[in-house]
């Protein structure tokens, strides 16, 4: 039954599509909110510690929180889940998309494009932007890459890719930013040492740990290539709402333009075709995801 | 005078962990240091800073790795 030459009709693509299409309308409105919401508290925390009305202390938690939001509105923006194929409402995904990504400190243009590319060749390991974190030894191997930056070291695919053209122009694009964020890092640090380590440059490493570890280790650990077989059905000790419902991450590498927030209503309603293509876990995808919060101990 | 600033610019970038380690954890481990009793007192501590702040960030260009 996985070969997809064995695939009963009633579980074709063209009807898959269907159904996710149907699912793909809705406009992100709280992706929306989260994104903007999150960069205007963390920046709203500068002046709140600077002039002592919180403590450096609980500015940090709020920060770091921050962070943990601050990576999937960004991402909703990459796939243009906000404009929708609507030229008039790009504006949005830019706006969003670099907004919420100054908490992390990341470029929206370079995490675009390779986030393009991931979606391109998902577990490839020369083409694949994530195959080192997806691939990593270990949990704590992924969190020391994560950590150090060394995960996120997009400079080589410009090379793998020099062929290129639009790649190559919207990284290059996003080059600009990310060297203006490290020159605010810079100058901040000079001025503000205690508090751009607490606000920013901490959190921003446990937004990218956190991102990295539920975002792109756990939902393709122990995955090979193809459509349905690259992502997988997971869950462990922790309810999906702590880690963006990274458990069913694999609806999204199927079909991208499912809002986030849709996605546990179009498992619900594909997983049948899930199961009839084999993908990795399907067979334990619960009939209800709603509200569920896919705990297993 | 476009390649000499991308020359300079690409120098720079090169050593972006010296520069990391000796402008950012240099400014961090000065602050610390002027924060406390102890470390505070030690004559030049703000050099002193910025020069383990620099040295971590020269093992880590040389290592091409932090951790």
């Amino acid at each position: 039954m996985n070969k997809f030459s064995d695939i009963a009709p009633e579980f074709s693509f063209e009807k898959e599509k269907i159904i996710a299409k149907s699912l793909s309308q809705r406009f992100q409105w709280e992706m929306v909110l989260i994104g903007l919401g999150q960069a205007f508290v963390w920046l709203t925390l500068w002046p709140l510690v600077l002039y002592g009305y919180i403590s450096l202390l609980m500015g940090f938690l709020i920060a770091t929180i921050c962070a943990c939001f601050a990576y999937l509105p960004s991402h909703e923006s990459q796939h243009g889940n906000y404009s929708r194929g609507n030229p008039k409402l790009r504006w949005l995904d830019a706006l969003v998309g670099h907004t919420t990504l100054i908490t992390l400190i990341y470029p929206y243009e370079i995490l675009r494009v390779t986030h393009m590319k991931h979606h391109a060749y998902t577990n490839d390991p020369q083409k694949d932007p994530d195959y080192n974190n997806a691939h990593a030894k270990s949990l704590f191997h992924v969190i020391k890459i994560a950590a150090d930056g060394s995960s996120t070291d997009f400079q080589k695919y410009l090379e793998v890719f020099d062929n290129d053209k639009a790649f190559i122009n919207s990284f290059n694009k996003g080059v600009p930013v990310a060297l203006l964020l490290r020159a605010a890092l810079m100058v901040l640090v000079v001025l503000f040492p205690l508090e751009t380590l607490l606000l920013w440059w901490v959190p921003a490493k446990i937004g990218t740990v956190y991102t990295t570890v539920f975002f792109a280790y756990y939902p393709h650990l122990g995955t090979s290539t193809g459509r349905y077989k690259d992502t997988r059905f997971w869950s462990h000790w922790m309810p999906r709402y702590l880690n963006h419902s990274m458990q069913l991450h694999f609806i999204h590498h199927l079909h991208p333009s499912i809002g986030h927030f849709d996605e546990p209503k179009a498992i619900e309603a594909l997983k049948p075709f899930l199961v009839a293509r084999g993908v990795p876990g399907a067979d334990q995808i619960p009939d209800r995801i709603t509200y569920n919060p896919l705990i297993k101990i | 005078m476009n390649t000499l600033f991308e020359n300079i610019l690409n120098t720079i970038l090169d050593w972006n962990k010296f520069w990391f380690g000796l402008l950012f954890l240099g400014s961090v481990f000065n602050a610390i240091a002027k924060k406390s009793v102890y470390l505070g007192s030690i004559e030049n501590i703000s050099f002193w800073a910025f020069l383990l702040g620099g040295l971590i960030g020269l093992i880590a260009k040389f290592r091409g790795a932090w951790l």
